[in-house]
């Protein structure tokens, strides 16, 4: 019946993230951020009326006799349904079938458009601009392929469109980047930005947790049953929790949402052919990897001074000051991130990126944009498992005073006399 | 100190404190306190606010660590399994705001370590008892004052404890309410339990407790088994109800005396004897009332002793509230 800490902190790990997770600002944040970027990728397409009901049925009039045999299946690629007018009866009949609203309209190509590519497209309403896009793409690409020989087409054409430029990266022998240094450079800074968020937002979680507890009064109730490391780990450790939820609810319905729901709600899927480039942009399995210790170090370093600055405080103002020691810890590698992802090598980026403090956010812009050596890999996790200890040995002492501390805020030389103290 | 087997666990004294010293910078707190509760009593830890109750408390409780001396609890280190035997009541009452009533009760009690279901039962018994059950789902933030102080209380009995640490328990209650807690910390100590409890009012103090420790100005001024303490007194107390002038009052024997509406409370000096104050009254020609030598308050005691009054509203209100002042920014 007496109680361990292996009893008592999941205790208060479960208080502090069921407390969390059911207040109506986490589920807002939580359910209503996806609804909320899916409803702005779809409303304006159900208002242009291009969405799931808009008519995506044309009719191709090919007055040269040589263009509609390609462009036809250009055209269904784009997601379009191509019915062949053969004659001008049928012509008419198209049209007035375009004018009832039954089909979207009718694709007049002519001698003109084997010239310089142009064509008429006859409807009721212009479709989209990204289905114009797709029409002209489609009607230029096949009249230049007709003008050109045909075993000649896919080569001319890709010459045409210019090649990628392919990194290979020297000591990285498996991968091959084909997007030319984009992708890494995109997951460095959307990770990093991604990283610098929530650590603020988690951070100033668990200084608000922690100030409440203080104002509230409930800490000493606590403190006699268990001790203060036991109170901060339970707090810290649940706020983290409540934030893995949140992001993997995230992660979760962006694959749902990118997988299922938006192919299936966008009927022009053809017309966003960078979608097909999207897996070389995803970062590699050792990428995540790195990112989920970046997140979880990180988040124990800040956090654990993001609660000593709230147990410091006595008011919502104080701690509002006090915590921007704390929150430039974050920021400031984030300001930094920008010079070190175009020049990863170099030793700024390596000296900021070895400095723990730094690492989460700037090493790991590093290792999704280059090869980083396992050696300064090395250094860098122990650098911030070293952090931790450090960080968790002052602030807890900070914390384990202050956390019963009222009146004014302790000046830089009292809280030196409280870690040395405590 | 080793733990003891259990039997004789009982003799010892359920706290003990050996020159504990506690400072808060330049600050003494706790000075040379020498503590001994014996198990079973009801024990008064008095002395006007400031005076370092609160810092003793936390020690026992393990919340504060003392700079110098020992304290033992029920006869060995204060560890983790002795606390969890003790109901604290801190004088800064605190719940979880938004937390409905029943599962902060229950929170509580698990962090003590009584199993869900059981904490469950017994929350759910007290609330009954204390008439809350009708609020035990509404968030602590929506009941009143009064019924939170209950659900505070409740939370440091669930665990039913074997040393009940009550930080001025009373305070900020009506009288029917006071009632109420009073009748349950009596029902504890009739089940074999140690009550400390601390408080700034001596008059409670001198209804309750079976023995006291009065200090003052982070100083003990004595301590030791009430009814013992008023016999060694030497100090006498005549108590006169009286109609007519009181210039007999003042005189040989006489250290001082209080104005009361019916007539004069007068202190005598020690070894004093009543018998020349009765003299002088009858001489005096005064119509008399009532002539009762009487024992000496607490807060007689106190005052002879620390030189200080400790209580007596108003000034004593005015005297606390001045070293509430005094004590601000320090726990």
């Amino acid at each position: 019946m007496s109680a361990s800490p292996m009893r008592t902190v999941p205790i208060l790990i479960a208080r502090e993230y069921l407390q969390r997770v059911r207040t109506k600002g986490f589920v807002l944040g939580t359910i209503g951020a996806p609804i909320f970027l899916l409803a702005i990728v779809l409303i304006p397409q159900f208002l242009a009326g291009d969405g799931i009901l808009a008519q995506r049925e044309i009719a191709l009039v090919d007055r040269t006799g040589v263009l509609a045999e390609r462009l036809a299946p250009r055209l269904e690629d784009g997601g379009f349904e191509v019915e062949l007018v053969a004659d001008a009866e049928a012509e008419d009949r198209a049209i007035e079938r375009a004018r009832e609203g039954e089909i979207s309209g009718v694709l007049v190509v002519d001698e003109r458009t084997l010239q310089d590519g142009s064509a008429t497209f006859r409807g009721l309403d212009s479709p989209s601009t990204l289905r114009q896009m797709a029409l002209r793409q489609a009607v230029n690409q096949t009249a230049l392929a007709v003008r050109l020989t045909d075993d000649a087409d896919a080569s001319l054409l890709a010459l045409l469109q210019g090649g990628g430029l392919e990194m290979d990266r020297l000591g990285d022998e498996e991968d091959v980047d084909e997007t030319g240094g984009l992708a890494g450079y995109a997951v460095g800074f959307i990770g990093a930005f991604f990283l610098y968020f929530v650590l603020l937002i988690y951070g100033n979680m668990v200084l608000r947790s922690v100030l409440e507890e203080k104002t509230g009064r409930i800490a000493e109730v606590v403190l006699s049953s268990v001790p203060a490391w036991e109170l901060m780990l339970g707090k810290i450790v649940g706020v983290g929790a409540v934030g893995l939820t949140q992001i993997l609810v995230w992660v979760l319905s962006a694959v749902l949402i990118l997988s299922l729901g938006v192919p299936a709600a966008i009927p022009f899927l053809g017309e966003m052919e960078f979608l097909a480039d999207l897996p070389a942009f995803l970062p590699s399995a050792w990428v995540l990897a790195f990112f989920i210790v970046c997140f979880i170090m990180g988040y124990f370093i800040y956090s654990s001074l993001f609660a000593a600055v709230g147990a410091m405080c006595s008011t919502e103002e104080e701690a509002q000051q006090a915590q921007l020691p704390v929150m430039m810890l974050i920021i400031v590698p984030f300001i930094m991130l920008l010079p070190v992802l175009e020049a990863p090598d170099t030793t700024f980026a390596q000296l900021s990126s070895l400095f723990p403090f730094f690492t989460p956010i700037i090493m790991f812009g590093r290792v999704a944009v280059g090869t980083v050596p396992a050696w300064e890999l090395g250094v860098s996790v122990v650098g911030m498992a070293a952090a931790i200890l450090a960080v968790a040995w002052v602030a807890g002492r900070i914390y384990r005073v202050g956390i019963l501390m009222q009146g004014k805020r302790p000046t830089l030389p009292e809280l030196w006399r409280w870690v040395r103290r405590a | 100190m080793h733990d003891r087997g259990e039997g004789e666990f009982m003799t010892e004294p359920a706290i003990l404190l050996r020159g504990v010293v506690k400072d808060f910078g330049e600050l003494r707190a706790v000075s040379e306190l020498d503590l001994e509760v014996p198990r079973g009593s009801i024990y008064g830890l008095l002395g006007p606010n400031g005076s370092g109750k609160t810092t003793t408390i936390r020690m026992i409780m393990g919340i504060l660590e003392p700079d110098q001396g020992s304290i033992s609890l029920f006869g060995g280190d204060p560890n983790r399994s002795r606390r969890a035997k003790v109901g604290y009541l801190p004088e800064e009452r605190g719940l979880y705001r938004r937390m409905k009533v029943l599962e902060q009760l229950i929170f509580l009690a698990r962090l003590r370590g009584i199993p869900r279901a059981l904490a469950r039962e017994r929350s759910e018994h007290w609330l009954a008892r204390l008439g809350l059950d009708d609020r035990a789902e509404k968030r602590v933030e929506d009941l009143s004052k009064g019924m939170q102080q209950k659900v505070q209380f409740i939370g440091t009995v669930l665990h039913e404890p074997e040393l009940l640490i009550l930080d001025e328990p009373f305070s900020g209650l009506d009288p029917i309410n006071q009632d109420v807690l009073e009748s349950i910390v009596w029902e504890f100590q009739e089940r074999g339990a140690t009550i400390l409890f601390s408080t700034h009012l001596m008059e409670q103090a001198e209804r309750m407790c079976e023995s006291v420790c009065l200090i003052s100005g982070s100083k003990k001024v004595l301590d030791g088994d009430l009814r013992e303490l008023k016999r060694a007194e030497r100090m006498g107390v005549v108590v006169v109800d009286f109609e007519g002038g009181q210039d007999w009052v003042a005189g040989p024997g006489v250290e001082d005396f209080d104005e009361t509406p019916t007539g004069v409370r007068i202190r005598l000096l020690d070894d004093a004897d009543p018998q020349p104050i009765l003299e002088r009254a009858l001489r005096a020609g005064i119509r008399i009332g009532r002539f009762e030598v009487a024992q000496p308050r607490l807060h007689e005691i106190f005052v002879k002793h620390a030189g200080a009054p400790a209580d007596t509203p108003p000034e004593g209100l005015r005297r606390n509230q001045e070293l509430e002042v005094a004590s601000e920014g320090r726990p």
